[in-house]
């Protein structure tokens, strides 16, 4: 007999009695506001941040001032020119070259500050999200779910992308003598910028 | 050969003579377990997760043969390669083999208790393969040849001091560095050269989605995705108990997990593996190791529902200052001591007993495992089995025997007064007196409860009943 076929003949054996643990429907619980405001306060706990928006600015004008340092600007949007376009990287390695790249998310999750990007977003190059040193994410404000519940039970993406990451804020770590450090290995920052 | 029981006592006894290290030990899980409880009060629904999350589980692992079958044909529709290991043997050999299909000779991975569980990296680097780490406190715990010491947060038990010294060692950074921060970022340097030329990435899973045929990551520092998506090859091995039956089931999970283990509402990365991203090809292993055994324990099944926060070892008065590697397990704290001994009844039959029975760790679980009910049934379990310690055993012997005699037992404790009082330290505290190592014995007494109470009350009711 196969592990598989034994693995599975020892479960049915062993197994508790099914009828007695039934599954409990589905629920959406907890706070329903998704608003704008929510996730704004939510993103700031995660260590997130709203790219600020001054008189006249453009996302560029904003990406200049928030990044100066940066070189390799990386799109992949259509509306953003940036330096480089997404689908000029050939291999999952060259994003590491990029210092920020702009993506468009389609929903975000007001309880945690959470965006979505799956390879729909990323044009496939879903290393690009965690190699480049920045991301920042173009969100509208219309597209905020308000849970973790709503999300799931409403986002159709769960059940479609093949690679679907829910970033919230920059990457972390507290393993050295529980100290707080953002930036570990993947993005150092992540900003929200909000299309009206 | 017959296994020595792990001696948890003695590991934990070096552990506290270093103060810094068990004080700070002892702080930070205790910070940990605060944020966990901040978290838990501002959502009031706290208690209906915990609920909703048990019965899922417990329906899920009732059900477990048919929501395999169900992931693996939605996966195999989705284009991933199901495998079956029953054992760490054949886990590691499935994994070796994919790797040479490949030709591959680097392997980078995430954070998996399941891959420390089976020992694979002992077994793919003889065989040519370098295995790393990229979790950065499993890293550290690599670099120092040591078991993770937390199922969280592998090296807790290290102070700046530690860290920088090892990476002095292996990094050739300076070992006076007393900054997490630039520790940290030494580790991005070093590591980010390792993934973006390795041949293969390794993930563990979170959770696993019979509906979708997917599989969830949780992690906060983004290793674990540049592990799957930087090689054209992504392995996660996971637990055959770590099914939920639908996505919309994946809600409750996720505002449990991070607050229960590390008081965060959310783990910076929650992803979705659904099928192999372009050009590149994925594997699942679904590892049994035990699990289809322990599933049918009575007493110990619902131990299968831990979905590993570590909340239990945080909460824990006896891991907390005993330190994780005291446990000599791969999985530590009250939780580690109630699956350990399934693996291993003799090795680990000391663990049962790392415990004050306070109960705290049952009170934190976020699926509701009766953590110390099990604790307790585990220490009658090993006493039949006769793996208790000879002084542990026959003191318990004649305990039992003095309290199920009433007269022998007032004898005893009127005697025990009297001896408390009269005799000398080096009679009570010796080594057939475990209790007293660490402990003051209680104070003796004038008089027993007993012996007051025949004098004051029983004359009164006597004289009540006459009148």
């Amino acid at each position: 007999m196969s592990s598989r076929d034994a693995i599975l003949a020892r479960l049915r054996d062993n197994r508790p009695d099914p009828t007695a643990h039934p599954l409990p429907p589905v629920a959406k619980l907890g706070d329903m506001d998704a608003g704008k405001a929510r996730f704004e306060n939510s993103l700031q706990i995660i260590g997130g941040q709203v790219l600020e928006r001054q008189e006249n600015d453009t996302l560029a004008t904003a990406i200049a001032r928030t990044f100066p340092d940066s070189k390799v600007i990386c799109s992949a949007v259509p509306d953003f020119e940036g330096t480089i376009r997404i689908e000029d990287l050939d291999s999952p390695q060259q994003a590491a070259s990029v210092d920020v790249l702009v993506v468009r998310s389609p929903f975000g999750i007001a309880e945690m500050g959470s965006i979505y990007l799956s390879e729909a977003q990323l044009n496939s190059l879903n290393s690009a999200a965690h190699l480049t040193q920045h991301i920042v994410v173009i969100l509208s404000p219309k597209n905020l779910t308000a849970n973790m519940h709503t999300a799931y039970i409403d986002r159709p993406e769960f059940h479609t992308a093949n690679y679907g990451v829910l970033m919230s804020g920059p990457s972390a770590t507290a393993d050295i003598q529980g100290v707080l450090v953002r930036g570990a290995q993947g993005v150092r920052t992540l900003s929200v910028w909000w299309e009206d | 050969m017959k296994v020595k029981p792990v001696n948890h006592a003695l590991a934990a006894e070096k552990f506290i003579e270093d103060v810094a290290h068990e004080s700070f030990h002892d702080e930070r899980l205790w910070d940990l377990r605060q944020k966990r409880d901040e978290q838990m009060h501002i959502l009031p629904e706290w208690q209906e997760l915990r609920t909703r999350a048990s019965q899922i589980k417990e329906h899920t692992l009732a059900n477990l043969p048919e929501y395999l079958e169900q992931f693996e044909a939605n996966a195999k529709k989705n284009g991933i390669h199901v495998h079956w290991a029953a054992d760490g043997a054949e886990h590691n050999r499935i994994v070796g083999e994919i790797l040479e299909k490949h030709g591959a000779k680097s392997l980078i991975k995430s954070k998996s208790m399941v891959t420390e569980e089976c020992q694979m990296r002992e077994y793919l680097e003889p065989r040519g393969v370098t295995v790393t780490e990229t979790d950065l406190g499993e890293r550290i715990q690599q670099l120092d040849n040591q078991m993770p010491s937390h199922i969280v947060v592998p090296a807790v038990h290290k102070l700046i001091p530690d860290v920088a010294k090892i990476f002095a060692e292996h990094y050739h950074t300076d070992p006076n560095d007393n900054s997490a921060q630039s520790l940290a970022w030494q580790q991005r340097l070093a590591a980010r050269p390792v993934i973006l030329s390795a041949d293969a990435g390794m993930t563990g899973g979170n959770f696993v989605v019979a509906e979708t045929g997917s599989f969830v990551v949780c992690t906060n520092e983004g290793n674990a995705d540049l592990s799957a998506t930087v090689p054209g090859l992504h392995i996660a091995t996971i637990g055959i108990e770590r099914l939920v039956p639908r996505m919309a089931d994946m809600g409750v999970f996720i505002r449990l997990l991070s607050r229960s283990a590390l008081g965060s509402p959310i783990t910076q990365y929650t992803t979705h593996f659904r099928g192999p991203q372009k050009g590149s090809e994925m594997h699942v292993v679904l590892v049994d190791n035990g699990r289809s055994h322990r599933l049918g324990m009575q007493d110990f099944w619902t131990s299968l529902k831990c979905i590993r926060c570590g909340a239990c070892m945080n909460t824990c008065p006896v891991y907390r200052r005993s330190g994780g590697l005291s446990y000599g397990a791969v999985y530590s704290g009250p939780i580690g001591a109630i699956i350990d001994p399934t693996f291993n009844e003799r090795k680990y039959s000391t663990l049962p007993f790392a415990s004050t029975m306070n109960g705290s760790c049952t009170n934190v679980c976020p699926v509701k495992i009766n953590i110390h009910e099990q604790l307790y049934k585990w220490r009658r379990v090993l006493a039949e089995h006769h793996e208790l310690p000879f002084v542990k055993r026959e003191i318990m012997h004649m305990a039992g025997k003095l309290m199920g005699q009433p007269k022998l037992y007032r004898a005893a404790i009127n005697g025990t007064e009297v001896a408390l009082s009269t005799m000398p330290r080096f009679v009570l505290y010796n080594w057939l007196n475990p209790w007293g190592k660490h402990r003051e014995l209680p104070h003796p007494v004038k008089t027993t409860f007993n012996s007051w109470y025949k004098k004051n009350r029983l004359n009164i009711q006597k004289e009540r009943e006459k009148a």
